[in-house]
């Protein structure tokens, strides 16, 4: 008789075992890769290794525009920016970041400035949200939950900065399920600060890639701004690794 | 005279080589602008009998075309119409140049302004910079000429060195150019963007210096300079933003009383000279409608040895993309024979009106 408690108990212990087992492995299977997603998401504005991008940003105060930007953004891998100023009132700035450093050219000084992480957070959109799409690089992700945003089903990531440079310190980002498409972002400060908020609204094909289109952002301080950001004529461009060098004066 | 010719046709042929290997840029993009200006500058209680009112009139076109990466031909003038005690008109050509790219070579010919010192205010190391007037660093008049050379640059990852040869024939008469030749190595490590240069001006010194810039945490950058010519010249500057945008920039420079480096107004006499530069600024004054436009900034330059000084204002206003207005005052303040004080005038108030297409 005891023998048969000890083959049942036996049996129980295993049965419990690899019950356990399969739950996690199920678990495991069901949660989504957060880096996987994320990579996928900046695939959408970062269509190319070595690519040119319009940018237009349009400001609106209570729902009037208010201010208008235009850029030439030039992207060499995923640390290597170089943005031209293309509205006449800035014509002849230029800014150029590699990973963390970043420097503006400005045609009335009297050298390349260096700029601090706190002034790229200046205007509606920041010189950080121009220059610095590629969130795989700068932030490390962690899966959250899945939701809704309207009817679509989303993916919430947490991105957490991997280090002092990045923009934000924090971004919970919404993912499109089916295919990581970005959806919906907030941005918090390292003071915990919800400090702006995107939706990326509309994505067209540019050169054979689903490209993002439109998105805005809304500062989440001043709740009667907002930015809208329309990116046009992405391409890939073979671009010289000169074009990316800080000591360059000679800026076209 | 071989090597000279020999450089552009290596370059050349490096060029067309690899135009053949990489995928085609595009081809042919071209930049140009045009602003207008006038500034009208009025003086008070100047020590001699003059107009009181000097009214300039500028226009300056900038045009540039680059044709696959390799070939750039620039160049931005000034023509410039004054008047004052009688009425002038001048042509500053600021930039004339044209540059072949091959490889990591950049070769340069023609009149060109380099910026190779780290000071805002002052610099003893741009020795190939336009000149720095701590009074007026942004050069808000756009009338800075380059100096014309032949330059070659290599520029590999982060490193990059660049050889210049600088002739002084065509320089403005007045000037105490002299031909210069001088080489940079450049280089980014661990934020530090640091430059090692060196030279020889002819029938003058040579010379040999540091510079850096470097970013620390998330609102302070640390430049500075030394220089060796003839004895020691130092600057050390920092610049400090807030989460409000407010930006304060501080320099403490000290030159020796050389003839490179001394100033109009001080004695050969004197000893080593010791300045001081502080500002504070704001562009986008508030994040608000009708306010966004409207950047302003105030400056103090000193001398610490004499104590005099020259305090700056600075308010601008953007009227759409196109037009902009703006303010500039100085109060020069010392003793007449001091550095900043020997101004023939109490206070400028200029204003002025900026077309920008």
């Amino acid at each position: 008789m005891s023998s048969v408690n000890t083959i049942l108990r036996s049996f129980l212990l295993l049965f419990t075992l690899a019950l356990v087992l399969t739950c996690a492995l199920v678990c495991r299977a069901a949660t989504p890769d957060a880096e996987a997603l994320l990579k996928h998401s900046d695939t959408y504005r970062n269509g190319w290794p070595s690519y040119v991008v319009d940018v237009k940003i349009t400001s609106y105060e209570a729902g009037k525009s208010d201010e208008q930007h235009l850029y030439q953004v030039s992207q060499k891998g995923t640390d290597r920016t170089y943005v031209e100023f293309m509205t006449p009132r800035e014509k002849g700035r230029h800014l150029l970041m590699l990973t963390d450093d970043m420097w503006i050219y400005l045609p009335d000084t009297s050298r390349p400035v260096r700029i601090t992480p706190l002034e790229r957070l200046s205007g509606d959109a920041s010189n950080g949200d121009v220059a610095r799409t590629n969130y795989a690089v700068d932030y490390a992700p962690a899966f959250m939950r899945t939701e809704k945003v309207g009817t679509t089903d989303c993916v919430v990531l947490e991105l957490t900065a991997k280090r002092k440079g990045a923009t934000y310190q924090r971004i919970l980002y919404w993912l499109r399920a089916d295919d990581a498409r970005p959806v919906r972002a907030e941005f918090y400060l390292t003071s915990g600060k919800h400090i702006k908020s995107a939706t990326f609204d509309e994505y067209t094909p540019m050169n054979g890639r689903p490209q993002l289109r439109r998105m805005t952002l809304y500062d989440e301080i001043r709740h009667n701004s907002r930015s809208v950001l329309e990116y046009a004529n992405a391409a890939p461009r073979a671009l010289p690794d000169k074009l990316f060098y800080q000591g360059r004066a000679d800026r076209f | 005279m071989h090597i000279v010719i020999a450089i552009p046709l290596l370059l050349a042929s490096a060029a067309l080589a690899s135009a053949q290997d990489a995928p085609a840029p595009q081809d042919l993009e071209t930049r140009f602008t045009v602003a207008v200006l006038d500034d009208a500058t009025s003086y008070g209680a100047l020590r001699e009998p003059l107009p009181t009112v000097l009214n300039r009139v500028l226009v300056e076109p900038a045009f540039s075309t680059r044709y696959q990466q390799r070939l750039t031909f620039s160049t931005s003038l000034v023509g410039e119409t004054q008047t004052y005690s009688d009425t002038a008109t001048r042509l500053h050509v600021k930039e004339l140049y044209t540059g072949l790219s091959a490889g990591d070579f950049d070769l340069t010919v023609g009149r060109k302004m380099l910026r190779w010192g780290s000071g805002y205010a002052f610099t003893a190391a741009g020795v190939l910079d336009p000149p720095r007037n701590p009074t007026d660093p942004g050069d808000r008049l756009s009338v800075n000429e380059g100096r014309d050379m032949v330059k070659l640059d290599w520029v590999h990852g982060p490193h990059a060195i660049t050889a210049a040869w600088s002739s002084a024939e065509l320089a403005t008469a007045g000037t105490q150019l002299r031909d210069t030749t001088a080489i940079r190595y450049n280089v980014l490590v661990h934020g530090f963007d640091t430059s090692l240069i060196a030279g020889d001006d002819r029938g003058g010194d040579a010379f040999g210096g540091i510079t850096f810039t470097r970013v620390l945490g998330q609102a302070w950058e640390l430049h500075g300079e030394g220089v060796w010519r003839q004895q020691a010249a130092a600057l050390f500057g920092a610049k400090c933003t807030l989460r409000s945008g407010l930006t304060f920039v501080g320099e403490f420079y000290t030159p020796p009383n050389t003839t490179y480096f001394r100033g109009t107004a001080i004695a050969p006499t004197a000893s080593r000279q010791h300045y001081g530069y502080f500002s504070a600024s704001k562009s986008r004054l508030r994040e608000l409608p009708g306010w966004k436009q409207w950047d302003a900034s105030g400056a103090i330059v000193t001398n610490f040895n004499d104590h005099s000084f020259t305090g700056i204002a600075d308010v601008s206003r953007w009227f759409g993309s196109h037009v902009s207005a703006y303010t500039h005052l100085e109060f020069p303040h010392g003793a007449s024979t001091s550095d900043y004080g020997s101004a023939p005038y109490t206070t400028a108030a200029s204003v002025g009106v900026r077309f920008q297409l």
